[in-house]
C-alpha cells in the first residue's frame, strides 16, 4: 500500500482469498480498519522507523521557517515590487525558546534531540511518561496535564499517531491555553486538530501562526481560508519524503511481504 | 538613592551567585529604567566568570556605571554624550524601542538634525550608532566631529567601514559579535532544512489554486546524517555545528586557524587542510566567514566546480564571498543542486536579476539577525561597548583595521 492506496473494504477483502498481508508505507495506519483485516485474517505491517528521522527534520523545518518567516522572506526578496529590505521585519527566535511535543514516540523524541541542540526549553506531552534517562538525555520535562504545556510552549509541536483519542486533540479549548505569541506545528494528521476551530484562533490572534504538513482533507480545497493566511504555512505532506528513506520503506516493506507469505514473524507488524 | 545604585554597582562583592544578583539588579534597572544586561549578554558573562563573574566583566560594568553616570550626569544638570544615528523609524531608521532605549544612556542626534544645526551639535557628538549599515561613515563625517570616540556598530560584521581611516581620525570601532550568533546559526540551519526539503516549493504546491493532488515522487535530500562542511569556524559557524550535529551530520570545516582539540571533539568537526576537500565531500556548504580582502569571491566558478551536484550551497555571510555570476551559471547548468542565500550583493538584488528566476534557490531578505530579541541584544551590546569606550574601561568588541 502506499500513499493510502489501493483502499481497502470489504469487497475488495472478499474477492482476495489468499491474501495475507497488506504492508503499508509511512508509520501511520489511521487509514486502515485493523478489525475488519483482522476479521479476514489479513496481517499488517507499517514501516515505522524508517519515516522518524525525516519526519522530524521536517518538523524542525517547519518551526523554524514559520518562527523566522522564511516564506514570507522569500516572497518579499523575490517579489517585482520590493525596492528595499525593511528593518523591521522581524521574526521570533528558536534558540531559547520553550517547545512542547505532544506525543513523544520515536518521531517526537528525535524532534526533542535536535531541539536540545538549540538550546529549546522541551516539555512533553505523552500518553506514558519516558524513563528518566530519555527525558534527562534530551531536557525534556514531562507533562502530564496537557493545559500546562500548552500554556508555557512558544511552539507546540503534534507528533502523536491518529487515533480515536487524539481526534480533535486539539480544539477550541487547547487553543485558547495557547499562547498569544505561540505556533502550532502540525506534523502528525490533519484530524489531530479541530481545522476550524484552528481557523479562528488564527483570525482572532489567538495563536501568533501555525505550519502544517498535515491537512484533512490532502490537499485542502482551493477556497479553504488556511490557505489564504500570511501566518500559515501548509506544505504538502512531505514529512519523509525523501529518496533514501522512500528506498528504505520498500525495503522494509518488501521484507515483512516475504515473511507474510512465508508465515514467518513479520517485521513491523501491527497488532 | 544614589547609595543604593552605588552597592549595587559594587561588581566584586557578587561571586558565584549570579542568577540571585540578575534577578535583583533586573528589578533594580526597571525601577530606574536602565538598560539591561540581556541574554546574551548573560553567556558572556558567565563565560567571563572565574569567581567573580561580573567584576570581571567590562560589559556590565560599562552598562552599570554607565547608567549611574548617566544618572548622576541628568542629576548634577550636565547632558547625556551624543550619539549621532541615521533617523528613527522611516525606511533605514532606528526601531522605536531601540531609539527609546538610546535615550536612556545618550543624547540622540539624527543626521537631519545634525546637518540643521552642525555648530551646536558638532561637539556634542561623541559616539556613533550604526544601525544597518547607516549612516555611511565618510572622511567628510569624520572630520566634523571632533569629539567623536567610537562608532558602535550593531551586528558583527563591519565591512561597510573603512577601518583604517576610522582609526587614522583616533576614532575606536566596535561590534555586537555575542548577540547576533544564536540567531545567525538558526537562520543557517532553517535555510539548509528549507533548501534540502524544498520547503518553499512544497508551500507554493500546497496552496497553489491549480493543485489537485499532492504527486507522491516529489522528494527531497535529507539532512540527518548528510555531510555539512562549513567554511568559517568563528562563533557563528561553531554554533551552527552545534545544531548540526543534533541531526547526525558530519561536519567538516575550514577556518583561519584551527579550533583546539576539544572544541572539535564537543562537536564532531573534522579540520579540512585543503578547502577542495571539504568541497568534494560535502552535501551542504555554508558560508559563515566574515568579509575581507581575503574571502572576497572566496566561492567561484573553480570551487562550485568542485562542490557534488547535489550539494546545496548555504550564505549567511556577505554577498560578495560568492561570484554572484558564477553561482548562476552553476545553477542554471546544474553544477550545483541548488543554493539558498539569506545576504547577495546588492541587498536587495535588481528585479531582473538571474538568481531571482531560479527554481532551485532560496533568497531571504537578510533576516540573520531578524528577531525581536536579537536586533534588541544587538543594540544593548553596541551600548554597553559605546560606554566603555565614552568611560574608559575595556572594551568588549573593538574591531581592529588589519
Amino acid at each position: 500500500m502506499w500513499y493510502h492506496k489501493p483502499v481497502i473494504n470489504e469487497g475488495l477483502l472478499q474477492s482476495l482469498p489468499n491474501l495475507k498481508i497488506v504492508a503499508t508505507s509511512g508509520v501511520g495506519i489511521d487509514h486502515l480498519d485493523l478489525k475488519l483485516l483482522s476479521s479476514y485474517g489479513v496481517k499488517v505491517s507499517n514501516t515505522p522507523f524508517a519515516v522518524s528521522t525525516d519526519t522530524a527534520d521536517f518538523g524542525m523545518a517547519l518551526m523554524l521557517a514559520s518562527s523566522r518567516r522564511l516564506v514570507e522572506g522569500y516572497q518579499m526578496a523575490v517579489s517585482p515590487n520590493t525596492e528595499y529590505f525593511p528593518a523591521d521585519y522581524l521574526g521570533a527566535e528558536v534558540s531559547g525558546a520553550t517547545l512542547g511535543i505532544v506525543g513523544m514516540g520515536t518521531i517526537g523524541y528525535k524532534v526533542a534531540e535536535r531541539a536540545k541542540a538549540f538550546e529549546m526549553k522541551i516539555l512533553y506531552h505523552n500518553r506514558n511518561q519516558r524513563n528518566k534517562e530519555e527525558e534527562s538525555a534530551v531536557g525534556a520535562i514531562y507533562c502530564k496535564k496537557i493545559d500546562d504545556l500548552l500554556q508555557q510552549s512558544d511552539f507546540v509541536l503534534l507528533s502523536v499517531s491518529l487515533t480515536p483519542q487524539t481526534h480533535k486533540l486539539i480544539g477550541k479549548r487547547e487553543l485558547e491555553l495557547m499562547k498569544p505569541t505561540a505556533t502550532l506545528i502540525n506534523i502528525s494528521r490533519g484530524l489531530v486538530v479541530d481545522q476550524d476551530a484552528l481557523v479562528e484562533a488564527l483570525q482572532n490572534k489567538l495563536i501568533k501562526a501555525a505550519a502544517l504538513d498535515v491537512t484533512h482533507p490532502e490537499p485542502l480545497p482551493r477556497d479553504h481560508p488556511l490557505l489564504k493566511m500570511k501566518n500559515v504555512i501548509i506544505t504538502p505532506h512531505i514529512g519523509s519524503a525523501t529518496k533514501k528513506t522512500r528506498h528504505l520503506m520498500r525495503e522494509n516493506m518488501t521484507e515483512s511481504i516475504e515473511a507474510g507469505l512465508r508465515s514467518l514473524p513479520i517485521p513491523n507488524e501491527v497488532l | 538613592m544614589f547609595r543604593f545604585m552605588q552597592k549595587k554597582c559594587d561588581l566584586s562583592e557578587f561571586g558565584g551567585r549570579f542568577t540571585l544578583l540578575f534577578t535583583a539588579w533586573r528589578k533594580h534597572a526597571q525601577q530606574t529604567a536602565a538598560v539591561l544586561p540581556s541574554r546574551s549578554l548573560i553567556p558572556v558573562l558567565r563565560a567571563n566568570s572565574r569567581g567573580s563573574p561580573l567584576a570581571d566583566n567590562p560589559s556590565l560594568r560599562g552598562l552599570c556605571s554607565g547608567t549611574l553616570k548617566a544618572n548622576l550626569q541628568v542629576m548634577a544638570g550636565e547632558e547625556l554624550p551624543g550619539v549621532l544615528i541615521l533617523d528613527v523609524g522611516g525606511t533605514h531608521g532606528v526601531l522605536e524601542n531601540l531609539a527609546v532605549l538610546l535615550k536612556k544612556h545618550f543624547r540622540v542626534i539624527t543626521l537631519k538634525e545634525f546637518h540643521e544645526n552642525k555648530e551646536e551639535m558638532r561637539k556634542k557628538i561623541q559616539s556613533i550608532f550604526i544601525f544597518e549599515c547607516r549612516p555611511t561613515i565618510d572622511r567628510e563625517l569624520l572630520q566634523s566631529l571632533p569629539n567623536l570616540k567610537v562608532i558602535g556598530n550593531s551586528g558583527v560584521g563591519v565591512d561597510h567601514l573603512d577601518l583604517k581611516m576610522i582609526s587614522n581620525f583616533g576614532v575606536k570601532v566596535t561590534n555586537t559579535p555575542h548577540a547576533v550568533a544564536d540567531s545567525t546559526a538558526d537562520i543557517g540551519m532553517a535555510l539548509m532544512l528549507a533548501s534540502a526539503r524544498r520547503l518553499v516549493e512544497g508551500c507554493q504546491i500546497a496552496v497553489s489554486p491549480d493543485t489537485k493532488y499532492f504527486a507522491v515522487n516529489w522528494l527531497g535530500v535529507e539532512v540527518t546524517k548528510a555531510t555539512l562542511g562549513i567554511i568559517g569556524m568563528g562563533n557563528i559557524g561553531y554554533k551552527v555545528a552545534q545544531r548540526a550535529r543534533a541531526f547526525n551530520m558530519r561536519i567538516l570545516y575550514r577556518n583561519r586557524n584551527r579550533r583546539r582539540k576539544e572544541e572539535e571533539e564537543a562537536v564532531g568537526a573534522h579540520y579540512c587542510e585543503k578547502m577542495e576537500d571539504l568541497l568534494q565531500q560535502s552535501d551542504f556548504v555554508m558560508l559563515v566567514v566574515n568579509l575581507t580582502p581575503e574571502t572576497h569571491k572566496l566561492i567561484g566558478k573553480k570551487e562550485l566546480g568542485l562542490m557534488k551536484p547535489t550539494a546545496t550551497l548555504i550564505n549567511i555571510s556577505r554577498g560578495a564571498v560568492i561570484d554572484q555570476d558564477a553561482l548562476v551559471e552553476a545553477l542554471q547548468n546544474k553544477v550545483i543542486r541548488a543554493a539558498a542565500l539569506d545576504v547577495t550583493y546588492p541587498e536587495p538584488l535588481p528585479r531582473d536579476h538571474p538568481l531571482l528566476k531560479l527554481n532551485n534557490i532560496i533568497i531571504t531578505p537578510h533576516i540573520g539577525t531578524a528577531t525581536v530579541q536579537a536586533i534588541r541584544m544587538m543594540a544593548e551590546e553596541a551600548i554597553a561597548n559605546i560606554l566603555a569606550v565614552l568611560n574608559g574601561q575595556p572594551i568588549p568588541s573593538e574591531v581592529f583595521p588589519k
